[in-house]
């Protein structure tokens, strides 16, 4: 269909491609978990390195995920980080829990902790984005599926995933058609002399069509899979999970691992003993920092009171 | 046609058919995300896929809806290259709870029974549902997970809010009363001269 | 005698949502090992009958069951799809929507996923079934790159569990182009005979399964049995005009030359029928008298080709050098197998596509310098699937859609809208909603919808896909209206050899992305090489034509002059 697809339909063949779609989603979850639990660039850097390090080898087409990444890059962090200089100067403050302002004009200004804010949110956010990628790179739709099941989601759901991912290339390929016989009626949906009230109203007579092609595909396909004997038993089992490795079982060893030191973590640092403020910050003590009610910082807040 | 109780009503009954519809919803959602969208300035469109829900909603209830929006947003996420925005998969699958409630009342598209009642029903419903999902979930979610400031996190959701709800309503609305007009059976046809 | 695998005993059935029973007095057993046909055209009963033995009635499909079905020693009824499935395989129709899995293998795995068997045990199987329908180095490829011949193979693969001791194919041969056709038609036969299941193939391309064997014909009609004979019986009987099928080419060519068929031994058999010296004399005379050749008028070109290749992003090229011209007024097939460039072509001449090397004239006119929209003006497409194009809920709405949306004044509209409808026979439902009609008639609606903006030439996608005899001659008796009355270039991508010996002047054979021939339709399926090349078959006028020693293009041509005759003079 077009360049831009990172999912694999056929495994590859290096050792993450490699391995069982239970293991892969299993440790998908676990690093996600982790990466969400903190906010200290202690923890985050490492878990970034691993996950990068997990893309690199598999050796991928580099291209499609750098336009990803790069799109990502532009409209969460760029233009987020200058709403946030306009809406929110004082994020490093609520935050980090200090500020040390380094330039100031009229009610915007810079602090060397805002700074530090957007950077471990950006280490954050392409932690987990490299680990999306790599989770999505080394597994196939059927692994996901077939992995799914195995971590407990009931079969019924994880075969809607593969079923999607099945039906995507014949309902991307209906579109296409759909749309140019539609043009070739005189539809207009681009260009700059169609306002935007047109291409709305224009884009209703596209999916109408699209919608009874997409649906009516539902009756062949139920009773294709009814009379194969879908829905038939409680469980089922997976050709795509295939019999476990000793890679597997060494990969399925670190997640619990991880997964215990997550925890451990989770507990220690943010209920036993926790760091002052939500970012943990190199410059500064924990009795430099001010505590900050997260509600307090509502930009409408301030209307509220006197 | 039987009664359906109301948790059958919400939930669904789960056969292979619903599972199929659910699936190709899903298919759908992520194709509509990645062709279908009105570019209105650079890095902004309106997408049409949130159609899907309302369609998935009207033939089998509002979970299956939002199962359909929340598999096709993730998997559109990761087919199209636009970047990965998890708690925007969850927000637009509880969004899709309420713009897909339309059998609780009384909407039967695929029986052709869309009036106005219905249609003021129905806009209630998405504004109420994109306030609660993008107000609410999608900011929760950022915060606490993401990491990201509240005030830009809510401002982005006002904005998205509005964007959906243009979409589900302006576009949304048409679509759904052609397909309940193409879905009525009509008797009595006679032919002129 | 042996004892029926599958037996009707004054079974009838009525879907919920009917007034009357769609089955009704049915009566039938089927031995083991047998094989069957079942003719009948649309709406006559014949894929209920079979969803009565896979158990989609009534466990899918709900309604009221009278009188009873036995399949395998067990009531159907009392019984449940997923029981039945363990006896009955079925192979639907719809081979794409039949892979639900995401690779060749997992797709015939899926029946033993769903028996919770364990992967060690799926393996052997899953070798075993591939092997026997010839697919087994494609069991790692994804759906996408298979032909339906091939997704077919995988759906039979695929429904080959343990115990299954019937088959049943729902119209096998819809989608696949004539060489595919025949291979899926001597593997059902193998399966029959070497593997000693019991086939049902349901069918209305009589001719076509007449390539190998079968036992028994079950002729539905009306919802009921209406014959249950020989294929010899059935071919010299009048019963295939009476309920709307096809008769084999060789038959016709019988019947024109006066043939006493009586006297034909192994009829439904053309390598092994007899005929009589007087017979023979009769075809031989048929075959070779002359008639008045068909007049050709030459008129101006309405679209050309000039050195167009085409490939998407600068890959391999799907199309390679094209060189052709379209006349005004002609009807043109355009044939190769899937993937040949064949709908790259049609893509290309809407303007859907742009060539990526050489130019394209429509009337004369550079197409490069015209947008999709005044392309649209002078070419209509119509795609195969009406629901595909349909968007308004109203025939009058819709054939207008593309006039409105061009701003034009509504009266003009209404007077072309009106044009449109007449000349498709549609004026008199033209406030229907189009849901409410047949799919023959949607097909109609789809070409009005293109006739309103008065094209030179239009171009249909497999028009008679998926059809009975009945719709295909309504079809093309209206499209060759068009032609005739309204001058209409008739463009039609098709793999269907019959209506392109019947309706069309000039063939033009896509292979591998060239163009490899562009002759009168009997020469080319006269010409062994592009046959082969092209994924053709020979028409059984061929095959006649070769066992009484006469030159097979000059019989076609024969026949196709002389059928021309007759229909002008109906």
């Amino acid at each position: 269909m077009n360049n831009r697809f990172v999912i694999n339909y056929t495994p590859g063949p290096t050792f993450l491609h490699k391995l069982t779609g239970f293991t892969k989603v299993a440790l998908f979850m676990v690093m996600t978990a982790a990466i969400i639990s903190t906010f200290d660039i202690r923890i985050l850097i490492p878990l970034l390195l691993i996950n990068v390090a997990e893309v690199i080898s598999m050796k991928p087409n580099y291209k499609p995920i750098t336009i990803m990444f790069l799109i990502t890059f532009v409209t969460v962090t760029l233009i987020g980080n200058i709403m946030l200089f306009v809406v929110s100067p004082a994020a490093g403050l609520n935050n980090v829990g200090a500020e040390h302002i380094l330039w100031q004009s009229g009610r915007f200004y810079l602090s060397k902790e805002f700074l530090w804010y957007i950077f471990v949110v950006f280490v954050k956010r392409t932690a987990s984005f490299a680990s999306v990628m790599a989770f999505a790179l080394a597994t196939t739709p059927s692994e996901f599926a077939s992995g799914l099941n195995k971590c407990g989601f009931p079969y019924k759901v994880c075969t809607i995933v593969s079923l999607a991912y099945r039906t995507i290339p014949d309902i991307a390929n209906d579109f296409i058609n759909i749309r140019n016989s539609m043009m070739m009626r005189g539809l207009e949906l681009t260009g700059k002399k169609v306002s935007l009230w047109k291409k709305l109203k224009n884009t209703v007579i596209l999916l109408v069509p699209m919608i009874f092609t997409a649906f009516g595909k539902v009756g062949n396909i139920a009773n294709a899979m009814d009379l194969r004997g879908y829905g038939k038993n409680k469980k089922r089992t997976w050709y795509a999970e295939h019999d476990a490795s000793k890679g597997d079982r060494i990969i399925r060893i670190l997640t619990v691992v991880l997964l215990l030191l997550t925890i451990y973590y989770v507990v220690m640092y943010r209920f036993i003993n926790p760091w002052p403020a939500k970012f943990w910050c190199p410059w500064l003590q924990p009795d430099e920092i001010q505590h900050i009610n997260v509600f307090d910082t509502l930009f409408f807040m301030k209307w509220f009171k006197k | 046609m039987e009664e359906k109780s109301f948790g059958e009503k919400l939930l669904g009954v789960w056969n292979t058919r619903t599972i199929v519809t659910v699936a190709i919803g899903a298919a759908l959602f992520g194709v509509l995300m990645n062709y279908g969208s009105i570019p209105i300035f650079t890095n902004t469109s309106l997408t049409t896929a949130m159609i899907v829900p309302v369609v998935v909603g009207a033939m089998f209830g509002p979970v299956p809806a939002a199962v359909a929006a929340g598999v096709g947003n993730t998997i559109a996420d990761l087919i199209g290259g636009w970047g990965m925005y998890p708690a925007w998969s969850i927000a637009n699958a509880v969004a899709s709870l309420f713009i897909g409630a339309l059998p609780l009342y009384g909407a039967y598209i695929t029986e052709g029974k869309f009036d106005v009642k219905h249609m003021i029903i129905y806009v209630v419903c998405v504004i109420i549902g994109n306030a609660i999902a993008f107000g609410v979930v999608a900011q929760v979610l950022t915060v606490v997970f993401e990491g990201g400031d509240m005030n830009v996190s809510l401002l982005q959701g006002v904005y998205a809010s509005v964007g959906n709800i243009l979409v589900e309503c302006v576009i949304g609305i048409p679509v759904i009363k052609l397909l309940a007009n193409r879905y009525a059976s009509r008797t009595n046809l006679t032919e002129e001269n | 005698m042996k004892e029926p695998i599958i037996e009707f005993k004054d079974f009838s059935f009525r879907y919920k949502t009917q007034k009357n029973p769609t089955l009704h007095d049915i009566n039938l057993k089927i031995y083991p090992g047998e094989k069957i046909l079942i003719l009948g055209a649309s709406g006559s009963g014949k894929s209920t009958l079979c969803n009565c033995i896979n158990g989609l009635i009534p466990f899918s499909f709900e309604g009221e069951i009278k009188g009873s079905c036995i399949v395998n020693n067990t009531e159907t009824k009392k019984s449940s799809i997923f029981k039945l499935s363990n006896t009955v395989g079925t192979v639907l129709q719809d081979s794409d929507a039949q892979f639900v899995g995401l690779t060749v293998a997992e797709d015939v795995a899926f029946v033993m996923e769903n028996d919770v068997m364990p992967r060690s045990d799926m393996l052997p199987f899953i070798d075993k079934n591939l092997n026997m329908v010839g697919m087994r180095e494609f069991v790692d490829h994804v759906p996408f790159q298979l032909s339906g011949g091939q997704k077919q193979k995988v759906a039979i693969a695929g429904v080959f569990g343990n115990h299954v001791q019937v088959l049943i194919f729902d119209e096998p041969l819809a989608s696949l182009d004539p060489q595919m056709g025949m291979t899926a038609v001597a593997l059902i036969d193998d399966l029959c005979r070497s593997e000693e299941k019991t086939v049902i193939v349901i069918e209305h391309r009589l001719e076509d399964m007449l390539y190998r064997s079968v036992d028994r014909i079950i002729l539905m009609g009306e919802g009921t049995i209406q014959a249950d004979v020989t294929p010899d019986e059935l071919l010299k009987s009048d019963l295939l005009k009476t309920y709307g099928i096809r008769e084999p080419l060789y038959l016709t060519a019988m019947k024109y030359a006066g043939c006493d068929l009586d006297s034909v031994k192994n009829l439904s058999d053309l390598n092994s029928l007899e005929l009589s010296g007087e017979n023979t004399a009769k075809l031989k005379n048929f075959f070779t008298e002359e008639r008045e050749p068909v007049i050709e008028e030459k008129h101006e070109p309405v679209l050309r080709f000039e050195h167009v290749s085409f490939n998407y992003d600068g890959g391999r090229n799907v199309l390679e050098d094209i060189n052709l011209e379209i006349y005004k007024g002609e009807r043109v097939a355009i044939i190769g197998k899937n993937g040949a460039g064949k709908s790259t072509a049609a893509k290309l001449i809407c303007g859907t596509i742009r060539p990526t090397e050489g130019k394209i004239y429509l009337n004369g006119t550079d197409e490069s310098g015209m947008t999709i929209k005044e392309i649209g003006e002078n070419v209509g497409y119509v795609m195969q699937d009406p629901n595909t194009m349909i968007v308004k809920d109203i025939i009058k709405d819709e054939v207008g859609l593309a006039l409105t949306l061009r701003k034009k004044p509504q009266e003009y509209i209404d007077e072309k809208v009106n044009k449109a409808l007449e000349t498709c026979g549609l004026y008199k439902m033209r406030n229907w909603p189009v849901d409410s009609v047949s799919y023959g008639q949607k097909k109609r609606v789809t070409v009005a919808a293109m006739m309103a903006l008065e094209p030179d030439i239009l171009i249909l996608d497999e028009p008679t896909a998926g059809q009975d005899y009945k719709s295909y001659t309504d079809i093309m008796n209206f499209v060759n209206t068009l032609n005739k009355e309204y001058g209409k270039t008739i463009l039609f991508i098709t793999h269907d050899m019959h209506l392109a010996i019947e309706n069309t002047d000039r063939a033009i054979v896509f292979a591998d992305g060239k163009m490899i021939r562009s002759d009168k339709v009997f020469t080319v399926l006269s010409d062994e090489e592009t046959i082969r090349k092209a994924h053709l078959k020979q028409t059984s006028l061929y095959t006649l034509a070769v066992r009484l020693g006469i030159d097979p293009e000059m019989a076609i041509r024969h026949f196709i002059e002389y059928e021309r005759t007759v229909k002008t003079h109906e």
